[in-house]
């Protein structure tokens, strides 16, 4: 557990019911928590401390956690926001991933599955900026923008341009949801922005030529009502087709 | 035909002076104080009286086809009324000197919304003239009212969805500190076994409630929300169901089988997504472990036919029809899983929204599978 040692986790939510939940096993497992029960004396704690992410809830009293998110991203702009939302509250979710957030957590949710998200988020803030054109690596999927090349199991994947940009987009954003907004602005233009049926047939295509069960993506993940994410890392649980490049991504 | 009758007090004794003007300055009048009607009340009593102290006529009467409403002012002979929705009936337009009746139709875009009967002496124009203006004063007054009751219901369905919402939040709150509490004692380890098992109860059982409860506030979501159609592509909604629910059918494999990759039919994307989310997890709970449900779209003539099958126990043909109606369950035994009772009559009402249907065949042989019909240009009145 050393890894958590470091890692200082600041608490926003309203409820002292769950930063208590939180706080206590978070602690116990070696991070430390800091708790606000408001956005305001969340942006206080930032400017006066410093921390490697932040929980903060959406629905809050005050300036609320919309607003405490767009403040915190100018007051820091690399630091780790994660947002608490609930279900069948999409729009909220898409509305916090485009004002900066780097993800969601739905409530409710396991200690487990919290623990998982902060130490993504903390890992990909760390992680330096890799040049423009860096190949990246995920499972069996494999992208060389270099030389626009895609490679499944060592193999080339034929993709057209826009398939192509659609998974290197989401491939440089790899564990985090891309909000289908983001996705069409940034592969097609901002007129774009609301085409989603136009996109889905595209990701569609995609899945087809990159995943093993297109109707069971591993890679390409579907965020309900939010957009796509690529997954950091896939688990080979079932036997894959022995693809000896797959193996070296084995997740520890 | 039943209609409200209204007796309009006699005019304000603009007559006096009024009566040496040409028709063409009455009119102009007229259009005036017309532009000037509160449109919070319905225009015709108003109008019947600045008609006969304007322009003099001994009697006046006016029907408002829409709202089957018949303004009279003056003396009239009894019947008037029958005679004023016969000149709508029959579009009759006739100046009678005998009588000295003056008939007209109300017309807007062309169609009779109503009709006008004059007793006096007018030049035909100017009569028509007069018709035009009240027609288009009722339509004002309809198109307002109409926005009026469109923003009133809005304002509704806002009020019901901001209730709801906290309502969410208010179960949200304790569920997640449940589960994180109890997630978290797991995490922190040191537990003995039957601690552990204990805490797995709590855990399952929060996780469990948390379920119902997005189910119950969805279905209460549904029932406040007003049907926006818009063209739905079939694909990516299946897609997006198996994603939500993607626990719920772990234990299970998913197979898509379409007709063509770009189904579509114009309907209520959430509501239809709501429809093929409860089929699945209905299949989800029954299914036998490790078999495959399959999710389907087929076209037939003019509609497009969703269906989720599964391999599991047998619904009995005597419960096909009730197995749709709210909160019933099936009292069969192998048929006990978690449930509300539900989710299939919110299939079964999001499918009758768009004018579609609702059935499940299952036998040993077959399986089970659930059907919806679905137009591909919806009918549902409700849209």
């Amino acid at each position: 557990m050393s890894e958590e040692k470091n890692i200082r986790v600041l608490l926003v939510d309203d409820e002292p019911a769950i930063r208590r939940a939180l706080k206590t096993p978070l602690q116990e497992l070696g991070f430390q928590a800091v708790e606000a029960s408001r956005g305001e004396e969340a942006l206080h704690l930032v400017r006066t401390d410093s921390f490697d992410v932040v929980l903060l809830d959406i629905n809050m009293p005050g300036i609320g956690g919309m607003q405490t998110l767009v403040r915190l991203r100018a007051l820091a702009p690399r630091l780790p926001i994660l947002m608490l939302t609930v279900r069948d509250e999409e729009h909220d979710k898409v509305e916090a991933l485009e004002k900066g957030a780097d993800d969601y957590i739905t409530k409710p949710f396991s200690i487990r599955e919290c623990i998982a998200r902060i130490r993504a988020a903390v890992r990909r803030s760390k992680t330096p900026e890799r040049s423009e054109d860096a190949p990246i690596a995920v499972g069996d999927i494999e992208i060389l923008p270099a030389r626009r090349i895609v490679k499944k199991a060592g193999e080339a994947v034929r993709l057209t341009p826009k398939e192509y940009e659609i998974l290197l987009y989401l491939m440089r954003n790899a564990g985090r949801a891309v909000t289908y907004g983001k996705l069409l602005t940034s592969v097609w233009g901002v007129e774009y922005r609301q085409e989603v049926d136009y996109l889905r047939t595209f990701v569609r295509q995609l899945r087809k030529k990159i995943e093993k069960d297109p109707s069971h993506p591993r890679y390409l993940l579907t965020d309900p009502c939010v957009g796509y994410r690529f997954a950091e890392e896939v688990a080979f649980a079932r036997g894959t087709n022995g693809a000896a490049a797959g193996d070296a991504w084995l997740p520890t | 035909m039943n209609s409200e009758r209204y007796i309009v007090p006699a005019g304000n004794g603009r007559e006096s002076y009024l009566s040496d003007r040409s028709g063409a300055e009455k009119v102009r009048e007229l259009v005036e104080h017309a532009a000037e009607l509160d449109l919070h009340q319905k225009p015709g009593p108003a109008l019947a009286s600045l008609i006969q102290s304007i322009f003099g006529f001994e009697a006046v009467a006016i029907l408002d086809a829409d709202v089957n409403e018949v303004y009279q002012l003056g003396e009239w002979f009894p019947g008037v009324e029958e005679t004023v929705r016969n000149v709508f009936v029959f579009e009759t337009v006739r100046d009678d000197p005998e009588t000295g009746l003056i008939r007209r139709v109300l017309r807007v875009r062309n169609l009779p919304i109503g009709a006008l009967l004059l007793r006096g002496e007018a030049e035909e124009a100017i009569s028509s003239q007069i018709a035009a203006l009240i027609a288009i004063s009722f339509d004002r007054y309809h198109a307002f009212a109409n926005e009026m009751r469109m923003e009133s219901a809005k304002r509704a369905e806002q009020l019901r969805s901001t209730v709801l919402d906290s309502l969410a939040h208010a179960y949200k709150t304790p569920l997640t500190a449940i589960q994180a509490a109890a997630s978290g004692l797991k995490e922190m380890g040191n537990l003995s076994a039957a601690q552990g098992t204990m805490v797995s109860l709590i855990a399952e059982q929060a996780a469990q409630l948390n379920l119902l409860t997005t189910r119950l506030l969805r279905t209460a979501r549904l029932e406040a929300h007003s049907l926006h159609a818009e063209l739905v592509a079939i694909a990516p909604l299946i897609e997006d169901v198996i994603a939500a629910t993607r626990e719920q059918l772990a234990n299970m494999s998913i197979k898509v089988d379409l007709a063509r990759d770009d189904l579509s039919l114009m309907g209520d994307r959430s509501l239809l997504e709501a429809m093929l989310t409860h089929f699945v997890e209905n299949a989800g709970k029954y299914a036998d472990v490790g078999t495959t449900v399959t999710i389907g779209a087929a076209e037939r003539p003019g509609c497009i036919v969703l269906s989720v099958h599964n391999r599991g126990p047998v619904i009995p043909a005597a419960e096909h029809e009730r197995i749709f109606d709210r909160y019933f369950r099936s009292q069969t035994a192998e048929h006990l899983a978690p449930g509300t009772g539900i989710g299939l009559s919110v299939a079964k009402q999001a499918a009758l929204a768009h004018g579609g249907q609702v059935w499940v065949t299952s036998s040993e042989h077959e399986g089970t599978t659930f059907f919806a019909a679905l137009p591909v240009e919806s009918q549902g009145a409700a849209i």
